[in-house]
This record gives structure tokens, sequence and C-alpha cells, in this order.
């Protein structure tokens, strides 16, 4: 999750949110060098006392200051297209999870496994424990398996919610009448949180999402303890 | 053709409504009108008659002052040998072609004051604005904003090992269990 003063995308849990940091880190790293660049030229113009009076074009420079942010852009497009194309790729999944956004909270399925159901709303404030994060903890957490792929069905009951996790890089939207999918893959264990991001009402900013990543032992475990 | 006869040359134009009904206002007739009576001596920057002090073009199109008969006679005098011409009269010939000296137009101005207070003024108001709303209009924050809640929300984020890469957990040590 975010903590304190984090001015960067959180650490990644998943393969192709690293793939999205690294994309991020060198599109960045070119802005930089270009707002550096056209400081500098801005920078130098408060100490130059000289005016071409005559000057009239200058054909070559024309084409030079034309033809290299074309260039530059195809070192920004190439990254990007590879991982368009990567984050679309065809794998397949163990596990299937259906997360259905309701004002104001969000219910899970697990299909797979003798209809497991349960809905996870945030905890109050009020009745948050001493080390509980604020608007984040849930009552019933989304236990997964890591390691494995996973395939997540959203959709909604009233108005279009959005579920996403930043830390997986997945962002869906949800919306009534029609299920969205995507995958992910959770590469180590521990908690990862999310909130609601499309605007459904009063309490919006108050259902968040939180997946526990456990071993797939673990998993199977949790699994056979909420069937019986 | 009439029409371009009836446009105004540079000699002052009396403008009450007979005339101006009667004229079509071209583009440039604007500057002709304010040269007035004042010579024109070459192209200037862009051959219109307009007086400006600039570095980049020494030489106006136009005189900054009209004739004058005081000026006529100096520059009489001026045909002949400039030894004789006093400071006094080369300076008024000078202002009578131009309005500021180099010294004069290049000179620092004291703008720089203003904008400066201006500014500083700005930000003192925003922080003070900053301050009140935050001492009498704001209301207390969370319970969990308090240190002792704040350190064991910081414990369970290290036991939980979030961001662990280039985050908050990879500043501990999980061997010696305290910061690195």
């Amino acid at each position: 999750m975010s903590t304190w003063a984090n001015l960067n995308l959180q650490d990644s849990a998943s393969p192709l949110m690293e793939q999205l940091i690294f994309f991020h880190d060198h599109a960045l790293l070119i802005l930089i060098m270009i707002t550096v660049l056209v400081g500098y030229l801005m920078f130098m113009l408060f100490f130059n006392n000289y005016v071409n009076r005559f000057l009239l074009h200058g054909q070559l420079i024309e084409m030079i200051w034309t033809i290299l942010p074309a260039i530059i852009l195809l070192f920004i497009a190439f990254p990007s297209l590879r991982l368009l194309y990567l984050l679309d790729e065809i794998n397949e999944p163990s596990v299937t999870l259906k997360s259905i956004g309701h004002q104001w909270y969000w219910s899970y399925e697990y299909s797979d496994f003798n209809n497991i159901e349960f809905d996870s709303y945030m905890i109050p404030t009020n009745e948050l424990a001493t080390d509980g994060f604020r608007l984040l903890d849930v009552d019933n957490r989304v236990v997964l398996p890591m390691n494995s792929q996973i395939r997540i069905l959203v959709t909604a009951a009233d108005v279009i919610h959005s579920w996403t996790i930043p830390a997986l890089g997945v962002k869906v939207d949800g919306t009534p009448g029609r299920l969205n999918q995507t995958n992910f893959f959770i590469n180590r264990p521990g908690l990862f949180y999310g909130q609601c991001s499309e605007i459904c009402g009063a309490n919006h900013s108050f259902m968040p999402i939180v997946i526990e990543s456990v071993p797939v032992n673990y998993f199977i475990k949790w699994i056979s303890n909420n069937n019986s | 053709m009439s029409a371009l006869r009836m446009l105004p040359r540079a000699r002052p134009m009396h403008l009450d409504s007979s005339v101006v009904m009667g004229l079509r206002f071209a583009s440039g007739d604007q500057t002709r009108i304010m040269s007035g009576d004042r010579e024109v001596v070459g192209y200037g920057i862009n051959g219109r008659p307009i007086y400006f002090d600039s570095q980049d073009c020494p030489f106006p199109a136009i005189r900054f002052r009209e004739l004058t008969p005081e000026v006529c006679a100096i520059r009489e005098k001026e045909l002949g040998d400039w030894k004789k011409l006093s400071l006094c009269e080369k300076k008024m010939l000078y202002r009578h072609s131009f309005c500021q000296t180099y010294a004069e137009f290049q000179k620092f101005t004291p703008d720089w004051k203003l904008v400066l207070g201006l500014g500083l003024w700005s930000l003192a108001i925003g922080c003070a604005i900053t301050v009140i709303s935050k001492l009498n209009l704001y209301n207390d924050p969370p319970e969990t904003f308090e240190e002792d809640r704040r350190s064991a929300q910081l414990r369970r984020i290290i036991q939980l090992q979030m961001n662990p890469i280039t985050g908050l957990s990879s500043k501990w040590c999980y061997e010696r269990n305290q910061w690195k």
C-alpha cells in the first residue's frame, strides 16, 4: 500500500507491474532530459545580449528540431506498444474470482470452489484496531494463492465501480450488466490494498479492496475451512 | 485611386466628423496620424513612421520632435564646423532627434521592488490564511493520527513487508530488527 510521503508508484507484486514501473521510469527519464534541456535554454536567455535583426528562416535547424523529437517519440512508443501487447497475453488461469461492486461494498464469489461468497465492508474508523489502516482495512479480505494465474471478472450491481490494486497494476471498471475480465499474477505474499476508482455515490471513498496473498497450500486450507 | 489620394500623409489631421466620414481608414494611417509633423529620416524597423528607442534598431524612421525655429537655427549651424557647436546645442540637437540616451533606456528600472513586494505579500497572506484555517476552521485529525497509533501502523507495515523493494520495508534490517 502507499506509505507516508510516497511519491512513486508502489513496489510491484506482479511481473506486469514490474514492467509498468520500468516503462514509467524510462519515459520519465526521457521527459526529464527534455525538461532540463528546455529549462537550460530558457535560463540562458536571461544572460543573452545578442539579437539577430535580420533573422528570416533556418531550414537546417528546423529540420533537426522536427526529426529529433520524432525519433525520441519512437523511443517511447516502442516500449509502450510492447508493454501494451504484453498486458493482453493469453494464459491459463488456475483460479477465477468474481467481484461485484455495490453501494458501498464489494462482494466476491469463488465459483470454482463450491460457491464461496462473501461481502467485504470497510472497517469504520471507530472500530479499527490500534494498528489498523484507516479507510483501507476490511472485515473479509480476498484470499488468493501466490504464484498462480488469477482471472477476475468484475461487474457491479447498481452504479459503475472500479476494482483496482495499484501494487498489481490492475484496474478494471465494474459496469452493471457487463462482465469485465482481466488476469493477474501475484509473486509475493502479503496484503495488497486498493480503493474503488469510479465515483459511485456518497461512500465512494469508503469501499476499499484488500487482497491477502498466501502460498497455495494455505489457500487450499482456507477454501476447505470456508466450505465447511 | 481617388481613395488612395484621400489617405492622410505626414501632416497633422484635423479629425472632425466631416473629414472622418469621407475617408476610408487603412492600415498604417494611425501611425501616420501619430507621427504628425515629424520629419521622416529613414526606414526604421519596418518602414512605418514610428519612433521608439531600442538597442536593436538605433535609428528610428522619424525624429522625436517636430521642427521649431530654435532647432532650425541650430540645424543651420550644424551644416558648418561641428567644433563651433556648444555642448548645450549638441544636446539640443540630440534631444530633437531622439527621446532618450542609451544610458537612459538601458537603465535597470526599480520595477523589481514592486514585483518582489507584491509576491512576498501574496505569500504572507497565503500563509496567514493557511494558519488561521488550521487553527480555527478545520476539525481535529482522526484518532489514527496519534503517535501510538501511527507507530503501531508503522510496525504493522514493516511486519507485512510492504514496499520491500525500494519502499519503506527496504529500509528496515530484519536480522537486527532496526532501521538500516
